[in-house]
């Protein structure tokens, strides 16, 4: 590793000062599971690191708002995962937190990097998608508020400007019945970078949307426009063409050591039906429950 | 040259103020600047558990960790494991199992249960295996070490 | 007689250590003042090296200096354990992805990372690198290995070193019913022990102490002797228990190149490798196999003739030997009137191959054993039937000069009904069952000195490499028995050659067996001392006292060896040393230089279920039946057979490394070189042992540790192929390959 200078700043507003006089010089250390393999491999080189850890307001925590659940940009994915109300109203985006790395990862790695890596391939992203998430930016110019859709831009981008970071996701708790699963293709059972990832979401109205990541340069969200995937009275054979619609942005590449195009093409379709099938399942308990 | 800091971290019930470079991990200060080798370097990258420490009651990937990040944590490796010169009944299951064959991976694999144990002390052999699946065994001992776990846990007396 | 500890499974020896985080490996020793050694390599597999520039790396602080081919006398050192090829470090050209061209000495590891940055390497990428068979064997391809280096082998102006032709009886005037022949592929894989490998070395002003991860100590020794032209008593080895070797440990790699930077340096060294680094150092030969066989229309093998082309990389190492012993028993344990076997070592610009557990057994295996199930399909067979009516009998000779030593249909029987052989299956399941065959050592020479202390304990010293086999568990085990004295109070001494006595090496599952006995004999030699002394102080004939685990028995009383020991050694003290030694000859007649000390047998048996939809598999179990001879110690058996198969399973179903054009490896590491987690276990694993102490180790032991993954691949494959219909002949069956296969199928139906 390169020698850098280490700050530790106390509050935000400290953070977003550092960023902004160091810019692309410095770098933020959150959970540090990606950035201590960049600094060693000398893909970044910054002359700053900024460690995160010591600011109050962004010490893990989970609060419960009005109608949405906030999480701090320190939560890590075990805290997301052990969480109740979490696991309750959001159950898709437990399934992609207690699948990201081994337990000592999930016990390092926040959502909030997770996010900001803006890997293609980041598990949380299809979740946060689905259940449209907002992410909270602090910058200079004050607190912004972007839905993670914009906020997601390409392979390593991210909506994040000069001085800016990262100080929350807030998720709506769904306000209807919702079903909504989370799944994934990967080489092995235990821990691997996933092929694809993938997250279904279905309302009682019939509502579809599935937001699929790993198989293009971001993840995407994108609605059933056919009406029919989100109708439990039909058969799944029945729903392949509305399906195959909707992966039509995916453009998976050539040069993944993981899995061919033609292989990922195949098995979204697959998961895209196992999911919207557990996702139905799990509106119909709602609905019934 | 390195930049250095001052850190007052607790390693295994022992207070300690070291002075750490900001660039070093907390694999390379434990092995190289206080002699702690127990816990051990492979992958460098996360993937194998070798190097797992326990961190304010979770396990972690000392690789992964820049040392400065101890300060004011607790930390216990595997040589903290043994409590007045007692073996930990994991420790002793371990050896009991015939659970250590090259030993390589084992200072990690148990941390990783430790930690489980800590949090779960009555785990199902699905929980064992999710719960050091982040612990790369290549003499495959992993159906020795799940047993080991799980009699530990049991408090099976030897 | 009555051993007590042999048999069962007391705590392994090391294992304190091993659980506290006290045992030593190499990079956890630090000797005074030493420099740190970090390698130079390209981003390239064959490459020119035009010039290497120091000159910034040296001036940066900390950096003692950076040693190149330059500072290396010349000519370039060459060494290896068959044909003297490997450069102490790349010599003008780079033949393989991740071969050192500098190495930077420093006072911090930091400054040696630093150093190995700025060093400018002026290189070019040369065209024609060899990456696969059909490149190496091609009439115009680029000669990997210099010609003035093959001495005067016929082959000298191609890319193969050797061909092995074995066989018996005329396969053409064979007459059979059905004739099936295919061609099946066995990928690079590699050892990946969680240790990664490291060196040291410390000039002692008349010689030079080098500390290795290595498995052979005094290989590493009398390479070292000669190439420093020092006497073999002044070049000290220590070899630390090494965190698994799995083969890959064997034969020296950077040693050498650390030996000189000592030399030069005048201070000790350290060299310890990255996962990444070693992942470009060691794996095991891929292989392409055609094999051909004939059947009568009962089942009965008329002939087999396979031809196996091993890539084995850019420098020997091993390979050649694996490419020799393992064609030799390509065959499998099968009687067949004619066989015809080829087996070419073919060098590329790859990472030389080396041992790997299995040596070339699990590659032609694979290929044999699908085959078979390919016969029993056609001939409308059932696949064990098929295996038992060719199986060899017990003592029946099945190779030229070799016969069975086992009883090996009671192994396959015991795997069938362990698996559930013939029980209807769920939809989407299948099961396989292969059957595998390695030899065992075919010379060997161990020596072991035992002291029995006055106090009642015991040190065994033995040079074997304990990396995780338990070596030092079963030598204390032996010794217990034979001396009476409790296997807690013995301590076993390893990995020293100056102070522990000779031993070939610690491969091909010979420990047990080779040192085994030598240590049984160096305790028959303490026994035969107490004796002599228990005669003179009881005044007893010596020829009348027997000798019966750890006791003398005298005419009148039994009296334990450690008693009459004591007493007659009183009032001085002191202790009586036996040795004892184990020479298992060369047989000039024989092929492979001596007959197989034992077999290893394993029958294989697996049932998966597949997803048709992904092409994932599922293990829903997992047998293996070894036939072991006797089992020393249980617990260790089936942990040594677990961990095989588990070894076995990662290169049937998720290892290999993947290249791209230019002959780089894409996925060096962990993050994309998959092997099995805890979360990857077949549902349910059973590793059995046959034991009916037939083996030529004490207490009628043979080796036990690789038999459980040599047919891995071939059993898992035919269960596969029994839920979905398709056969694969490339490995690893992941996902996407089972898959693919499987649209195949449907866009050919
Ligand atoms: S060395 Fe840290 S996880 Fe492998
Ligand atoms: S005991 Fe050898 S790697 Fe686990």
């Amino acid at each position: 590793m390169n020698p850098f200078q280490y700050a530790r700043p106390a509050t935000v507003a400290e953070a977003v000062a550092l960023l902004e006089e160091h810019g692309p010089d410095a770098r933020l250390l959150a959970g540090g599971t990606d950035l201590v393999i960049e600094l060693r491999n000398h893909w970044v080189e910054p002359k700053l690191v900024i460690d995160l850890k010591h600011i109050p307001e962004l010490a893990p925590a989970i609060t419960q708002r009005k109608g949405f659940l906030s999480i701090s940009a320190g939560t890590v994915m075990t805290d997301i995962a052990e969480d109740e109300r979490v696991q309750h109203h959001l159950p898709a985006l437990v399934e992609a937190a207690v699948v990201v790395g081994s337990v000592q990862i999930r016990a390092r790695a926040t959502m909030a990097g997770n996010i900001c890596n803006g890997s293609p391939a980041a598990d949380t992203a299809p979740p946060l998608l689905v259940y449209d998430a907002v992410v909270v930016v602090a910058g200079p110019a004050g607190t912004r508020r972007v839905a993670v859709n914009d906020f997601i831009v390409g392979p390593g981008k991210t909506d994040l400007q000069r001085g800016e970071l990262v100080t929350a996701i807030e998720l709506p708790i769904p306000d209807r019945p919702y079903g909504a699963a989370y799944t994934r293709l990967t080489r092995r059972r235990g821990t691997d970078l996933a092929s694809i990832t993938l997250c279904a979401g279905v309302d009682a109205a019939g509502a579809a949307r599935i937001a699929f990541g790993s198989v293009g340069p971001r993840a995407f969200l994108v609605e059933d426009e056919s009406g029919l995937l989100g109708d439990p009275g039909i058969r799944i054979e029945d729903k392949v063409e509305p399906l195959d619609k909707m992966f039509e942005l995916a453009s998976p590449s050539l040069k993944s050591l993981r899995a061919s195009p033609d292989y990922r093409l195949a098995m979204l379709r697959v998961l895209g039906a196992r999911a919207l099938e557990t996702a139905l399942g799990r509106l119909t308990k709602e609905l019934v429950g | 040259m390195n930049e250095t800091l001052t850190i007052r971290t607790t390693i295994n019930g022992r207070k300690r103020t070291i002075d750490v470079a900001v660039n070093h991990t907390l694999l390379d200060v434990l092995r190289d600047d206080i002699d702690l080798t127990g816990t051990k370097e492979c992958c460098v990258v996360g993937e194998c558990g070798a190097c797992t420490v326990i961190v304010d009651g979770r396990p972690m990937n000392s690789c992964l960790m820049l040392a400065v990040e101890i300060d004011g944590k607790e930390v216990t490796t595997v040589e903290g494991l043994e409590l007045d010169g007692e073996l930990s009944a994991l420790q002793a299951a371990f050896l009991d199992e015939s659970a250590a064959q090259c030993g390589f991976c084992i200072p990690g694999q148990l941390m990783s249960a430790t930690a489980l144990l800590a949090e779960n002390p009555d785990p199902s052999v699905e929980e064992v295996q999710e719960g050091l699946a982040g612990n790369l065994c290549r003499c495959a001992g992993y159906e020795q070490i799940t047993k080991a776990v799980l009699a530990a846990a049991k408090g099976v007396p030897r | 007689m009555s051993a007590q500890s042999v048999g069962s499974s007391p705590r392994r020896g090391g294992g304190y250590g091993r659980v506290t985080g006290h045992q030593e490996y190499l990079a956890d020793i630090k000797l005074p003042d030493m420099l740190h050694v970090k390698l130079v390599t390209l981003d390239v597999a064959r490459a020119r090296i035009n010039s290497i520039d120091v000159s910034e790396a040296e001036s940066l602080p900390g950096v003692a200096f950076v040693m190149t081919a330059a500072d290396l006398p010349d000519p370039m050192p060459r060494f290896g354990p068959q044909f003297q090829d490997r450069p102490v470090i790349a010599d003008g050209e780079t033949k393989y992805h991740g071969e050192p061209v500098a190495a930077v000495a420093a006072e911090t590891k930091d400054a040696a990372e630093e150093g190995a940055r700025r060093v400018k390497v002026d290189y070019e990428k040369l065209e024609g690198g060899i990456f696969n068979v059909t490149d190496a064997l091609a009439p115009d391809a680029v000669l990997v290995q210099d010609p003035s280096l093959r001495g005067d082998s016929p082959f000298a102006q191609t890319n193969v070193i050797d061909e092995k032709r074995f066989g018996w009886g005329d396969i053409e005037a064979q007459e059979s019913d059905l004739v099936v022949e295919d061609n099946f592929q066995f990928p690079m894989v590699t050892h990946f022990a969680i240790e990664p490998h490291g060196f040291m070395a410390a000039p002692t002003g008349d010689g030079i102490e080098i500390w290795s991860t290595i498995q052979h100590p005094y290989l590493l020794q009398k390479i070292m002797a000669k190439m420093l032209q020092l006497p073999l008593s002044k070049v000290r080895v220590h070899a630390p228990d090494p965190g698994g070797g799995f083969g890959g440990k064997q034969i020296p790699k950077f040693e050498p190149l650390v030996a000189f930077m000592a030399l030069r340096a005048g201070r000790p060294v350290r060299l310890v490798l990255t996962l990444d680094e070693t992942f470009q150092q060691v794996r095991r030969s891929s292989a392409e196999i055609r094999i051909r066989a004939g059947f009568t229309s009962e089942g009965a093998l008329t002939f087999m003739d396979v031809e196996t082309n091993f890539l084995v990389g850019a420098y020997v190492d091993i390979a050649d030997r694996v490419v020799s012993k393992s064609s030799y028993a390509a065959a499998g344990p099968y009687r067949i009137p004619a066989v015809k076997i080829i087996g070419r070592t073919i060098v590329s610009h790859t990472t030389p191959s080396t041992a790997f557990r299995g040596f070339g057994i699990p590659q032609i295996g694979w290929a044999r054993e699908s085959l078979i199930d390919e016969a029993a399909l056609q001939l409308g067979m059932d696949r064990l039937e098929i295996r038992l009516l060719n199986l060899a009998r017990y003592k029946e000779a099945f190779i030229p000069m070799e016969e069975a030593d086992g009883d090996w249909e009671q192994t396959v029987r015991t795997a069938a009904k362990r698996i559930g052989w013939g029980d209807p299956l769920p939809p989407n399941r299948g099961r396989g069952i292969a059957v595998g065959l390695k030899s065992g050592p075919t010379t060997g020479l161990s020596y072991s000195t035992v002291r029995l202390l006055y106090d009642g304990s015991a040190m065994v010293y033995a040079g074997t490499s304990d990396m995780g086999q338990g070596a030092r568990t079963i030598f204390a085990q032996i010794a217990s028995d034979e001396l009476g004295v409790p296997v807690e109070q013995i301590s076993v001494v390893m990995g020293d050659t100056a102070v522990v006595p000779y031993d070939q090496q610690t491969s091909a599952s010979r420990s047990s067996v080779l040192m085994g006995t030598a240590v049984q004999r160096a305790c028959f030699d303490i026994q035969g001392k107490v004796r002599a002394m228990a005669a003179e102080l009881y005044g007893v004939d010596e020829a009348a006292i027997k000798i019966d685990s750890g006791n003398l028995l005298l005419p009148d009383r039994d009296v334990a060896i450690v008693d009459a020991m004591q007493q007659a050694l009183a009032p001085l003290g002191g202790e009586v040393i036996g040795n004892g030694e184990m020479r298992k000859q060369k047989d000039p007649n024989h092929p492979l230089g001596g007959t197989a000390a034992f077999f290893e047998f394993n029958c294989t048996a697996s049932e998966v279920e597949v997803d048709m939809e992904t092409g994932h598999v599922t293990l829903v179990k997992h047998v293996t039946v070894g036939d072991v001879g006797r089992s020393l110690n249980p617990q260790q058996v089936t942990a040594q057979d677990d961990g095989a198969a588990i070894q076995g399973l990662g290169h049937t179903l998720m290892e290999h490394y993947i290249f791209d054009d230019e002959g780089r490896i894409r996925n060096i590491g962990a993050i994309d070189y998959r092997i099995l987690t805890s979360m990857d276990l077949p549902l349910e694993m059973h590793s059995e042992s046959i034991e009916n102490a037939d083996g030529p180790g004490p207490y009628g032991i043979k080796g036990v540790s690789e038999g459980s993954l040599l047919v891995t691949a071939p059993a898992v494959a035919a269960a596969v192929r029994e839920a979905t219909g398709v056969l694969i002949r490339d490995l690893p069956l992941t996902p996407q390959r089972v898959w693919e296969a499987l649209q195949e199928a449907k866009d050919g139906s």
